[in-house]
């Protein structure tokens, strides 16, 4: 039996004029992982809402069709019961949890549908997904990745045989992501339960799904085992999904007739091993970077912090951290969470204030200097755009910081912010009602109006799809004549080989690798240290020459080329 | 004497940072879970608060008063609770009683106002702290839980634990956004006296405006929480009676629920006994 058969399924939301979703038709085996993809706006979300019945019981609408789920009818089901078969994690998972505790949350829904054994079910539950030692601390105790992991066990505890997952790691550091595919593979097989995400990381397809499902415009292109999908290279790229680095090396060497062989192309690094076996690295040269010829822009002198605790002692994040940063330099700040990033941002802004030790901008201790001095050297732009919006329009955002300093012509500088950040159009709307990508564009616009000195983004790519997050990767590249002097803080190591020129590895507050992306990432040691994953053709370049160095698509083409023996 | 005043008043500014109040909340809310008071019964302790949080407003006699305001007293040490608690406490009682003194002195009183403010200041005291220790000293769920087996509403007790849930969120966002004015809003020079006092305002008007963003932050995000919700069977808890008979039945009466019964009862009837002896 399947797990899911819909049959000529469409749906209109309520108000709407055109359905979301147009004419579907499929089976989901049992036993399945099943990626679904498509960019933003096809029907994805929709979807699965379908499947757990918050459509139509919960949100109304058109609804036409059959879909059964375990072989019952949504229709003549209803949420309560849909519940046990269905779980399912949000993107913004923090939001679907509602009790302060681990355990609490984690057994919640059973208390709720009267199961008298509900702790042991949610101590089940956490087992399944590796919190059994957590389930006494509170839920902010938690770090990103297990609080994913709680909102997964808060939907298994009901013993679901199907779990729907909506953009799993958007939010996750590499190894907390790994974990939570691990956690994915094992419920799918060893457990038994059929599994669909949400995604947009094919290198994750790659490495864990079994089949894909392609939506376009509210319909379903079609639906392949994965080795297959991914091969569909153009059309994957016409819906704005990146098939994995891997394959769009081998997509395009072979366009070229660089790679001979007419076979699939290779989908993981494991399979390119094989696919690439003909080529050999012939190092080509690189421009050097200029070594910075400014003085410190920042500079960390013994710097001391610690958080209050809720109970106990005081949380230490910093002890007696050294760091420089120089003018004109373009650092990304990596480390898993929790590893002090953020934190060290706040003590650049002066909104924390070290316990010992100085922090000093341009040579000025920060204490000493005038707010208004300050946010014109420095800016912070937040990892959560909406924190940023603090008026009623973009326009009116963005003019704010220029606006209340009575700047000479900060009207004919915001139009131009607006246009260089293409938000003309948008001028008039309120920030949060905006795309992802829009608001991080926005928030970029806002750190911007000052000019300031030194720029510190914050995950400016995280909970983006990929499109957007090339969108945004431009914007940066767009920024450097802009921009003197930046930071990002971030897990997205694509973003950190095409655009730093220095890389500061943190971990547990202190900085333990300081250098160029080749001795960052050629170092072993660190990179297992700490858990950074290098972009999949960065491995698949050391795979097949441990000396090779590519960090990008057009690296490895430039640098691997087939020999003939 | 003004390095001591600049030093003094960087450190009240310092203390009262929403770093610290979220702390201070978060404290109150779970950070004493292991005392003897969060160890009770919500049962006694509610019924116990019934008593100390009514009667003291009919009695007039000191040395019952007194003995009161001490046992309560000693369930706040108990209960450990935090420290921005008390003295908001200790502000709001001594201002408002030591407030009427003064005006009693101002027209003409004499000391002899003392006794009948003493009486008030008790009452209000212990009422008080009898507060405190129930509401601050047990966790939101034991209080919710406690609240519905005496027949409140489950969306009641539920709406309490999710308070004490999203706190530190909306605190943490709320002081993202004051962030996001500090960063780029430019308040006024305040080394001055009267820029002192336009700063202060200044700082108040960028708290009642960051309420809006903070609103429609809020807003955005629980369009998922209702959704969990419902998917969680949050609908069928509340009209199902197996479900409360569930959740209660984790309450137990323990040896340590009558002897708290039994000490209190002492207290109030050696006060009792001491107000008829003299």
């Amino acid at each position: 039996m399947n797990a899911v058969e819909i049959d000529g399924l469409t749906y209109t939301y309520p108000g709407a004029a055109q359905p979301t979703l147009h004419n579907i038709s499929l089976n989901i085996e049992k036993g399945d992982f099943l990626a679904v993809i498509g960019n933003n706006g096809c029907g994805k979300s929709t979807l699965c809402k379908v499947l757990n019945g918050l459509i139509p019981h919960f949100i109304t609408g058109t609804f036409q069709g059959t879909v059964l789920v375990d072989g019952v009818n949504t229709l003549e089901s209803d949420v309560g019961e849909l519940a046990r078969k269905v779980g399912y994690v949000y993107q913004d998972f923090e939001n679907q949890i509602v009790r302060p505790t681990v355990l609490d949350d984690a057994s919640y829904s059973c208390l709720n549908y009267a199961f008298p054994d509900y702790l042991d079910r949610g101590r089940a539950a956490l087992r399944l997904c590796g919190l059994e030692d957590r389930e006494g601390e509170y839920v902010w105790q938690l770090s990103g990745g297990q609080t994913h992991l709680l909102a997964l066990a808060g939907a298994l505890s009901l013993r679901p045989d199907l779990l729907i997952l909506d953009e799993p790691i958007a939010q996750l550091d590499p190894m907390h992501a790994d974990r939570i595919y691990e956690v994915l593979r094992d419920l799918n097989e060893h457990h038994g339960k059929t599994i669909v995400v949400i995604e947009h990381h094919t290198e994750y397809i790659a490495d864990y799904c079994k089949h894909v499902m392609l939506m376009k415009d509210g319909q379903v292109r079609w639906m392949l085992p994965t080795s297959q999908a991914l091969q569909r290279v153009d059309e994957l790229e016409e819906c704005n999904i990146f098939p994995p680095q891997v394959t769009q090396a081998a997509h395009r060497m072979r366009r070229d007739g660089l790679l001979s062989g007419s076979g699939p192309l290779p989908v993981t690094v494991g399979d390119g091993l094989e696919a690439f076996s003909a080529l050999r690295y012939t190092p080509s040269p690189r421009p050097v970077p200029e070594a910075p010829g400014g003085g410190a822009a920042v500079s960390f002198q013994d710097v001391s912090l610690s958080y209050r605790s809720v109970k106990g002692e005081p949380h230490t994040v910093f002890q007696n951290l050294n760091l420089e940063i120089h003018k004109g330099e373009k650092v990304a700040l990596i480390g898993s969470n929790g590893a002090g990033k953020s934190t060290l941002m706040k003590l650049m802004v002066g909104l924390l204030k070290p316990a010992q030790g100085r922090v000093e901008l341009f040579g000025e201790p920060i204490g000493e200097k005038k707010a208004e001095d300050l946010s014109r050297q420095i800016s912070l732009v937040y990892q959560n755009p909406e924190e940023m919006f603090i008026k009623d329009s973009i326009r009116s955002d963005i003019a704010y910081a220029m606006q209340v300093r009575g700047r000479e012509g900060w009207q004919e500088r915001t139009d131009a912010l607006l246009a260089r950040f293409r938000l003309s159009e948008l001028q008039d709307r309120d920030g949060r009602l905006m795309s992802g990508g829009q608001m991080r564009r926005a928030s970029l616009a806002i750190g911007v109006a000052l000019n300031p000195g030194i720029l510190l983004l914050d995950e400016p790519t995280a909970n983006l799809d990929i499109a957007t997050r090339r969108e945004i990767m431009a914007v940066l590249d767009d920024m450097k004549d802009i921009i003197q002097t930046a930071v990002i803080a971030t897990h997205d190591m694509q973003l950190v080989c095409q655009w730093a020129e220095r890389i500061i590895v943190l971990r547990g507050g202190q900085v333990v690798a300081d250098g160029t992306r080749d001795e960052v990432f050629g170092d072993h040691e660190v990179t297992s240290l700490v858990g950074i994953r290098p972009p999949e053709i960065f491995t698949m370049g050391q795979r097949l020459d441990p000396a090779a160095l590519c960090y990008t698509i057009d690296e490895f083409v430039d640098c691997f080329r087939e020999v003939s023996l | 004497m003004s390095k001591l005043m600049q030093k003094l008043s960087e450190n009240i500014l310092d203390k009262f940072s929403m770093d610290f109040l979220r702390n201070q909340v978060l404290k109150n809310a779970y950070g004493n879970d292991d005392t003897v008071i969060a160890g009770l019964d919500p049962r006694i302790l509610l019924a116990w608060y019934l008593f100390f949080g009514l009667i003291p407003w009919f009695v007039n006699d000191i040395p019952f008063l007194l003995g009161c305001f001490l046992l309560v007293m000693v369930t706040t040490i108990l209960a450990r609770v935090a420290g921005l608690v008390l003295f908001l406490f200790a502000l709001g009682v001594f201002a408002q009683t030591g407030y009427l003194f003064l005006v009693t002195l101002f027209f003409g009183g004499d000391a002899s106002a003392i006794a009948p403010l003493l009486i008030l200041t008790l009452k209000v005291a212990t009422i008080s702290l009898a507060s405190i220790t129930v509401f601050s000293g047990l966790d939101p769920d034991k209080l919710s839980n406690g609240l519905m087996w005496y027949g409140c509403p489950e969306r009641l007790s539920f709406s309490i634990s999710y308070a004490y849930r999203m706190l530190p969120m909306l605190m943490e966002e709320f002081q993202n956004v004051l962030l996001s004015y500090r960063l780029r809003g430019n308040p006024p020079a305040h080394d001055t006296f009267p820029g002192k006092v336009r700063y202060l305002i200044y700082q108040v008007k960028i708290i009642m405006q960051s309420f809006y963003p903070l609103m429609l932050n809020t807003a955005k995000r629980s369009r998922t929480t209702v959704e969990a919700l419902e998917l969680r069977g949050y609908r069928y808890a509340a009209v199902n009676k197996a479900v409360k008979k569930i959740r209660l039945s984790a309450l137990r009466v323990s040896y340590n629920d009558w002897l708290f019964l039994a000490i209190s009862g002492l207290v109030v009837a050696v006060s009792v006994l001491l107000s008829t002896l003299i």
